[in-house]
């Protein structure tokens, strides 16, 4: 339904202008080169969850091409969760050695090199060396642990940041957005249902598709026909990051499948539901169309968080023309088989709609790296990106700033 | 030999090929089946689907003996064909969709 007000944002948030946005962010090498070195290498990224790595001594391992690393996650026999580069300090070797290409999570006592069975602790210090009598007589072990990444967690959510010395906390970072999204009860909705694929198009191009609600009568015609509205509500940009509310069109009567898994278990973002679980800095304004939170986290990470259900979408970059998508989905833990199959029914149509939105972005930077067009038109529905592009600017050296 | 619970002897003629287990098995088979095929199949549990569940209803999750459990996955294959019914005009495709098998799912290959 079309619910827009003739440049509302644009009368709200000033400060961002109205002018086109060019397309070089996207399609430039050089352009991603300094996203790298002062945003990827420099900001908080979100890692993952507390709950990957549940007990001491359990680990995630993940890649970030970006940064020609991995990085190792352990929680130690303390309690403190602390990431470490997995590069080992004898000749370099990895020490945990990935089993596929795409994270692994797992559990260990100590973290071995293969290669010559140097060994670390839970905290990163070097236990051992084979052979240690061979090693020069001012070799101190204690100075060669893994080398640490700065490491913290917010409402659960494990963040690094590749810096030598992060200018701010994990804390100061998120800012009103660490406010805005606590207190909802993340830790309760485990059950989870991931999907990732490599995309061949600039992270922006992911990002962008996902930050406004301005596609979902077309892209979405599909599997969710006449059921959010175009026109975002309680826009909040809120330091490098912002976030929305989506709503409701007016309900409809579902078909048959879709009205007895609703029946069954919160699943989907489709169906209105009476609830209190959304902490009160949502829907601050007590809409009641109101369906989800919509928001990116500065660089990559989009969070939504609904009634019973919560997802992320992450765009890692691999490139300026590649990126790894990761789209996780979040829901109460089944207590019976029906809720389980309404479940099955929900992520289905889940993963369908972001088969929809993916279908696009390929296409996109296929198209914006012709050069045709130097500049692409911002709908004020668009606000959340043209708010991306202000940030990242903010970030870039004059040089590379557009 | 029946494959399925005896209450649910009308359905035995699905349970050999369209009972799988694993979300990517399920995905493959929508994929690789007919309009007419997807129709045939949601027509013919839709009366049904409510007595399935309750039938699973009856053991504790995860504790599904093997007629149960091949009859639950029906249940599981209908709803993953049941959009494309009910939204997709029948299409065994998600229609104006990314390449859907570059879609990873880590769950994929987990049972049920």
């Amino acid at each position: 339904m079309n619910t827009v007000t003739p440049r509302r944002w644009a009368h709200t948030y000033p400060w961002l202008g109205e002018e086109p946005l060019p397309t070089a962010p996207y399609t430039s090498p050089a352009f991603y080169q300094a996203e790298v070195e002062h945003v990827f290498k420099k900001v908080w990224l979100c890692l993952g969850r507390v709950e990957e790595l549940p007990t001491p001594g359990s680990y995630k391992l993940k890649r970030l091409d970006f940064a020609s690393t991995s990085v190792l996650a352990i929680h130690g026999r303390d309690g403190v969760i602390r990431a470490f580069h997995n590069t080992c300090s004898h000749r370099g070797n990895s020490v945990v050695v990935a089993e596929g290409d795409w994270d692994q999570c797992g559990r260990k006592q100590a973290f071995t090199c293969r290669f010559h069975a140097w060994s670390y602790s839970d905290r990163g210090e070097l236990l051992g060396v084979l052979e240690p009598q061979g090693m020069p007589a001012c070799f101190d072990k204690t100075q060669h642990g893994l080398t640490p990444i700065a490491c913290a967690t917010w409402e659960g959510f494990v963040f690094i940041n590749l810096a030598a010395e992060p200018r701010v906390s994990l804390a100061d970072f998120l800012g009103d957005m660490g406010h805005h999204f606590a207190a909802y009860p993340y830790h309760e909705l485990t059950q989870n249902f991931t999907y990732h694929t490599v995309l061949n198009c600039n992270w922006k191009v992911g990002v962008d598709a996902f930050a406004e609600a301005y596609h979902v009568t077309t892209i979405h015609a599909g599997s969710f026909p006449g059921t959010f509205s175009t026109g975002l509500q309680m826009v909040k940009l809120l330091g490098d990051h912002r976030t929305t509310a989506v709503c409701f069109d007016p309900p409809r009567e579902s078909p048959p499948v879709a009205k007895l898994a609703q029946s069954k278990a919160r699943g989907s973002l489709v169906n209105q539901v009476a609830g209190s679980s959304l902490p009160p800095t949502l829907n601050d304004e007590q809409r009641n169309d109101y369906a989800f939170e919509l928001s990116v986290f500065f660089p990559h990470w989009l969070l939504h968080v609904a009634e019973g259900i919560w997802f992320t979408h992450q765009f890692w970059p691999l490139g300026h023309d590649r990126c790894l998508w990761e789209g996780k989905y979040y829901v109460k833990p089944p207590r019976t088989h029906s809720e389980r199959w309404a479940q099955e029914h929900a992520i289905v149509l889940q993963r369908n709609a972001w088969l929809e939105d993916t279908a696009t972005m390929e296409g996109t930077h296929y198209a914006l790296a012709s050069g045709a067009k130097p500049y692409m038109q911002l709908h004020d529905e668009e606000v959340l990106v043209r708010h991306g592009h202000h940030v990242l600017n903010q970030y870039l050296p004059a040089s590379q700033a557009r | 030999m029946a494959l399925l619970p005896a209450d649910f002897a009308a359905l035995e003629t699905w349970a050999q090929d369209w009972a799988l287990p694993t979300q990517n098995q399920r995905w493959d088979k929508r994929l690789a089946s007919s309009s007419a095929a997807l129709d045939a199949f949601y027509q013919a549990l839709l009366p049904w689907l409510e007595a399935i569940l309750a039938h699973a209803d009856q053991f504790e999750l995860g504790a599904l003996p093997a007629p149960s459990a091949r009859l639950f996955d029906l249940a599981l294959m209908h709803a993953e064909v049941a959009p494309h019914v009910e939204l997709y005009k029948s299409s065994p495709k998600v229609p104006h969709s990314f390449e859907e098998r570059r879609f990873i799912g880590v769950h994929g290959n987990t049972r049920h």
